[in-house]
């Protein structure tokens, strides 16, 4: 079914730190194909003319992620990026005057109901049920006010589809497409959603926010066992926080944290916007500079202070569950703008790449020890360092052990062997045709290109790492291989089958 | 007014940071204004159309150009399906489509295909499905020729070889094994079980039983069935030129030989889903999962496009009735959605969902109930019907905007049987349907009790227990074990039996019936009517009643039960159910008339007079003590209902039965204690019933009268008349 909006990458799948190729003759096409224009206000457009059907898609790539969040205030990106969807001063009111009025008393009851809720000494529970009275009240009545999902009823009227966005680590992304003579409507109302913002609705769309964490997470054996798996790989980076948010932070942070939020990070020097399909430059662009050079500039965020320090003990999770066993274990590496990072792409692909991958023909084929079996990183970001990850799911009757030893066997293999000339051939070809097979997507495309430019500063890059792929020799492999996964800078975590249990009484809150 | 002007400087100061940080808006769109930005008219897009190749032997093939890339894509497509696995080989679709590739050819191993294909980055791949088993291709322009060959190789002359099949069988192995780590997983499969029914083609699922039955031999049955030039469709689309592509196929494919038509059309029509309230516990979540299915419809319906409006309004997007409800006022979901469905052979389900906390679960079905009520009490108004048009219409253009999804859209129709230019077709209806059209086909086909509600979840954080909304009807997700005899949880599961239990079974049941007065008197019996007193016990204490029962085998009953605020009548016979009282009469709902036919199935007499019917199964169960009585075990089973007899090896007399029932306050096991047997006109009856429920105590029945062949009058089974006040 559909998801609405809200999507979270937690896995972060190949696609997004895909090897990108560069394949001479479509670099050139392209170049003829794409503007790029750095606004006065610092926001990057991109522009790409792919007149196919009288359509467009765009992707608005936001440079910051969960990684930006405070400790205490997790999920706050994502959380916004739900109120993105709430509308603005002139759409999703009936009387924006008045309702601005009743959401600062919603913020008072708020902090109020707060104060006393987190009373530690002297809590009285009588006192925080009637400031919770109060809060429902205050938000019932700013609720008249609201015309609820405006925003999104306006694209889907004007013939907008795929309407869609997600929050991860690195950053928060925002897309749809739309019939091409509806480009400044849309300029209007994407570029209107980051300048007046409205927070209404907030408490109730935790609630939904909620909803998707228990989804997603709780109620999901990997999705449980992803999240104590990157909480313990990582010691003090935020990638080790999960950016639908820790439960308690969920109940805590209010309309205000997240208005500071998106004042701080929603700034045009971290935006960039990038448009693809039935699209001219020459007509786009002015329409671009009218409505997303209104967003004031506004001084860069001051940039991640912390760094995870190197790993020096192998840790473990072991999550004992009703479910099948699933095992997975990463492995510290660079980010991305690493000079060895196609290095890390290439390995990813000759793990992974269907069934003449190392991985498949070892533990699905000969060992018949798992279904499925994969080693790729980005994960779960690649902005920082981030993590290389082996997982493998074992067929009936096979233990986290057998594949874990299989795996180990494959990884030894990489340090210790060269591989072979047919290998590395077919994994250069790979790249190439798969970058190539991604250019006939309109919202593919816009996704690709808004990514790379704000991870390089230049859209090139997606064709760029096809010509530094093809410079990977086997030497290199082995040696990344041989610095990376060593047993100090790894964590593993796994899900281990046990019969149900009566559950552990949580605490209501 | 003075106060007014502080509290909104006040507001604009503590609120400071949304508001005051922006400058006003410039001059350019303002508040309506998004209204007035120009919309230029959608310049002309003329929609390519595939050029289509009948080739004498029957193959169709469609082929367009797409010169964009240096790629070219072709699939082709065979009318062969899940749905038609033979009942014990469920999952041999799905071997088929992963073996058909991975298991190689006659001159090359899955492999050495692999490693042709990988090092030109090319990709020929097969899956399956309900209704098509598809093998496609993927590759550079250059590499067409020799790709296609493969691809032709392994269409026309595939190995299944037996390490594949294993590895095959591996994949769905696992995917068994998991089914249930996921609420979600098990909530779909649950409601697609009880949408199209368990057994059904479209419901059931593959088990280690019958995965592990699939043999190399079925799966080169299956291909050398149906895969032939006249049961299936290709198509092409990318860089080439139609007509030497056309040239190039013919030659290929035209000197292939027709095979034998089809002789197999899926069933138009389905059985309805059973409405009731469905359970599966899962304890390890904290929210719920929850599903409500009903009757959905073909998209051949007349009725499809007005249903597709509906859809709109009710469960489309942003602005549909469910989502803005049901998540955006009430906050009770992230996901919720949902409409009726409709497929192209055979009908679609009316499919809702919902997750939502397990302490919302209640509130969270009464919220989708009120959506069920209101869509039809409350039709969607011209502005819902005017939004939901203007979503379809407007993104119409994304049907058809790329060339892939056009051939896509082509080949479907053929496929189908479908008019080629049923989009275009789609498109003015659409324009037609009218708020009265809407209207009219909510009422028609969204009925509250024809749903059958699933909840997967954890039922002791529920707000209120799900019996409120029914009887519950517990769903056993175990997954059988490989090698285990019990079948898998359906209605026509019949009790684990082998040969020779058959065969003791079978004295068994002859024995009883020696016990019953012999075949010949019971054989005699046409109706029977039962005098007596039953003792009920309730919260206010101990009830006696007077019971009158006059049944007539197998369909028609008759219970009038005296109580002291009146005489309650039900009625069952195949023109209706109905239950009459001091407050009126009432349908029976169909739960309850259910469990009456089944009690009905589980009589003695009833069973004694089917002993050699070949639905009727018997297996001998072991012995078992009752008393001071070591009784033989008899399982039965009839057309669904099943029933345990405890029959006493000596006389023959079945001193106890017990059976699974869905009883008002829920499931429960029924065992009734049989005692003072006294002969009618040659047949043996227990004139002293005790029953007791999940192992309390809760009637006993004392028979008076007995009288055989009474012919009871037709207008005994007819509907109660309404008391008159």
């Amino acid at each position: 079914m559909k998801i609405r909006f809200g999507r979270i990458f937690r896995l972060a799948l190949p696609l997004l730190c895909l090897p990108l190729i560069c394949w001479g003759q479509d670099l050139a096409s392209f170049e003829k194909r794409i503007t790029v224009k750095k606004l006065a206000n610092g926001l990057t457009v991109i522009v790409c003319e792919r007149p196919v059907a009288p359509v467009f898609s765009f992707f608005t790539h936001v440079d910051a992620g969960s990684a930006q969040e405070e400790v205490g205030q997790t999920g706050l990106a994502h959380m916004f990026e739900h109120m993105a969807f709430k509308g603005t001063e002139a759409v999703g009111t009936t009387d924006y005057a008045a309702e601005k009025v009743a959401l600062e008393k919603v913020e008072k009851a708020f902090a109020d109901y707060e104060a006393a809720r987190r009373k530690t000494i002297g809590r009285d529970e009588k006192e925080v049920a009637e400031k919770e009275m109060a809060l429902k009240a205050a938000i019932a009545e700013a609720d008249k006010y609201v015309v609820k999902n405006a925003f999104g009823e306006i694209v889907e009227r004007e013939g907008g589809v795929g309407m869609n966005a997600f929050t991860a680590q690195d950053q928060t992304g925002y897309f749809f497409s739309m019939p091409s003579n509806r480009v400044e409507l849309w300029a209007y109302l994407e570029s209107d959603r980051f300048i007046h913002p409205v927070f209404r609705d907030f408490y109730k769309e935790r609630d939904v926010v909620f909803e998707e964490r228990r989804m997603r997470t709780d109620s999901n054996p990997v999705g449980r066992l992803i999240e104590q798996f990157l909480a313990v790989a990582f010691s003090a980076h935020p990638y080790g926080r999960p950016a639908v948010g820790w439960p308690s932070d969920l109940k805590a942070y209010s309309a205000t944290d997240a208005a500071k939020f998106f004042k701080r990070y929603y700034i045009p020097s971290n935006l960039v916007v990038a448009v693809v399909g039935d699209v001219k430059a020459s007509e786009v662009m002015p329409i671009m500079e009218k409505y997303f050079g209104r967003i004031p500039k506004a001084p860069d965020p001051e940039p991640l202070r912390v760094s995870e320090p190197k790993q020096i003990a192998e840790k473990e999770v072991v999550l004992h569950d009703p479910s099948q066993p699933f095992y997975i274990e990463g492995y510290h590496r660079p980010d991305a703008r690493d000079k060895d990072d196609v290095v890390y792409d290439v390995i990813g692909d000759l793990m992974t790449s269907g069934r003449t991958s190392r991985l498949y023909r070892s533990l699905v084929r000969d060992k018949k020890i798992a279904a499925n079996s994969a080693g790729f990183s980005g994960f779960p970001g690649n902005k920082y360092p981030n993590l290389f990850v082996f997982f493998a799911v074992p067929t009936p009757g096979k233990t986290t052990a057998e594949v874990r030893d299989a795996i180990r066997a494959e990884i030894e293999r990489l340090k210790t062997e060269d591989v072979s000339d047919a290998e590395l051939a077919m994994v250069k070809t790979r790249a190439k045709a798969n970058l190539i097979r991604q250019l006939n997507n309109n919202q593919g495309l816009a996704l690709q290109l808004g990514t790379t430019q704000a991870l390089y500063g230049d859209w090139r890059e997606l064709f760029r790492q096809v010509d530094r792929i093809e410079k990977v020799t086997k030497a290199d492999i082995r040696r990344v291989a041989n610095a990376t996964f060593v047993a100090n800078n790894r964590t593993v975590a796994r899900i281990e089958t046990r019969e149900s249990e009566p559950a552990r009484q949580e605490k209501k809150s | 007014m003075t106060s007014k002007s502080t509290a909104t400087a006040a507001a604009a100061a503590f609120f400071g940071m949304l508001v005051t940080v922006f400058p006003a808006a410039p001059a350019g769109a303002q508040a309506s204004d998004w209204k007035q930005i120009s919309k230029p008219p959608l310049h002309s897009f003329p929609i390519p159309k595939p050029r289509r190749v009948a080739l004498p032997n029957g193959m169709v093939i469609f082929l367009l150009e797409d010169r964009e890339l240096p790629l070219i894509e072709a699939f082709a497509v065979v009318r062969a399906g899940s749905r038609n696995e033979p009942a014990d080989k469920v999952g041999l679709a799905q071997l088929f489509g992963q073996s058909w590739r991975t298991g190689g050819t006659k001159a090359k191993t899955g492999d050495e295909l692999d490693d042709f294909l990988e090092a030109r980055a090319a990709k020929v791949e097969t899956t399956s499905d309900i209704d098509s088993a598809e093998i496609r291709l993927s590759c550079l322009k250059g590499d067409f020729d020799a790709v296609l060959g493969v691809f032709d190789d392994l269409l026309r002359q595939p190995a299944f070889r037996e390490d594949k099949l294993a590895i095959a069988k591996n994949q769905l192995n696992t995917g068994i094994a998991r089914r249930n780590d996921n609420p979600q997983g098990i909530a779909e499969r649950e409601a697609s079980k009880l949408g199209f029914g368990a057994d059904s083609p479209y419901g059931r699922v593959p088990e280690y039983a019958t995965v592990s039955s699939v043999t190399q031999a079925d799966l080169a049955a299956w291909h050398g069935r149906y895969v032939h030039p006249n049961r299936l469709l290709m198509a092409v689309v990318g860089d080439f030129d139609s007509a030497a592509m056309e040239a190039k196929l013919r030659k290929r494919f035209g000197g292939w030989a027709k095979g034998p038509a089809a002789d197999d059309p899926p069933a138009k029509q389905l059985d309805k889903p059973k409405p009731g309230v469905y359970f599966v516990a899962k304890d390890d979540v904290n929210q719920s999962n929850i599903r409500m299915v009903g009757p959905g419809i073909r998209r051949d319906n007349p009725d499809y496009f007005a249903v597709e409006v509906l859809n709109e309004v009710f469960g489309g997007g942003f602005s549909a009735r469910l989502f803005s409800n049901v998540r955006s006022k009430k906050g009770l979901a992230y996901a919720v959605g949902g409409g009726i469905r409709s497929s192209f052979d055979h009908p679609g389900l009316l499919r809702l969902t919902l997750g939502t906390k397990s302490e919302t679960t209640a509130a969270g079905i009464d919220a989708l109930l009120e959506e069920v009520k209101n869509i039809v009490d409350q039709p969607p108004t011209a502005e819902e019907l005017q939004k939901a048009k203007e979503a379809i219409l407007n993104s119409f253009i994304f049907r058809f905007d790329s060339k892939a999804k056009i051939l896509r859209e082509q080949t479907t129709y053929e496929f189908y049987g479908y008019p080629a230019d049923f989009l275009d077709k789609y498109r003015r209806e659409i324009e037609k349907v009218t708020a009265a059209d809407v209207a009219r086909v909510a009422k028609k086909y969204i009925h509250k009790e024809d749903l059958a509600i699933l909840v997967v979840g954890k039922a002791a954080d529920f707000d209120r227990p799900l019996s409120s909304f029914g009887t519950v009807t517990p769903i056993d997700i175990t997954i059988p074990q490989p090698g285990s005899e019990k079948k898998p949880a359906s209605s026509a599961a019949s009790p684990a039996s082998s040969p020779a239990s058959k065969d003791v079974g079978k004295a068994l049941l002859a024995k009883a019936i020696e016990g019953l007065g012999g075949a010949a008197n019971v054989a005699k019996v046409k109706d029977y009517r039962m005098k007596g007193k039953t003792t009920v016990k309730t919260p206010q204490g101990e009830m006696a009643l007077a019971v009158t029962l006059i049944a007539v085998p197998p369909d028609r009953l008759r219970q009038e039960v005296q109580a002291p605020f009146g005489t309650m009548t039900t009625v069952v016979s195949p023109a209706g159910a109905y239950m009459a009282g001091p407050m009126g009469t009432q349908d029976l709902p169909g739960s309850a008339r259910e469990e009456v036919s089944r009690e009905m199935k589980r009589s003695a007499v009833f069973l004694a007079q089917h002993a050699s019917d070949p639905k009727l199964t018997a297996s001998a169960a072991g012995a078992e003590k009752v008393g001071a009585i070591d009784t033989n075990v008899l399982d039965l089973s009839y057309e669904g209902a099943e029933t345990r007899w405890y029959v006493d090896p000596a006389s023959g007399h079945i001193v106890r039965s017990s059976y699974m029932t869905a009883g008002q306050a829920g499931p429960g096991k029924k065992v009734t204690d049989y005692s003072d047997f006294r002969t009618v006109s040659g047949v043996t009856f227990a004139f002293q019933h005790d029953i007791s429920v999940n192992g309390e105590k809760s009637q006993s029945m004392t028979v008076e009268d007995v009288q055989l062949n009474s012919a009871p009058d037709a207008s005994l089974f007819e509907k109660p008349k309404e008391e008159k006040k």
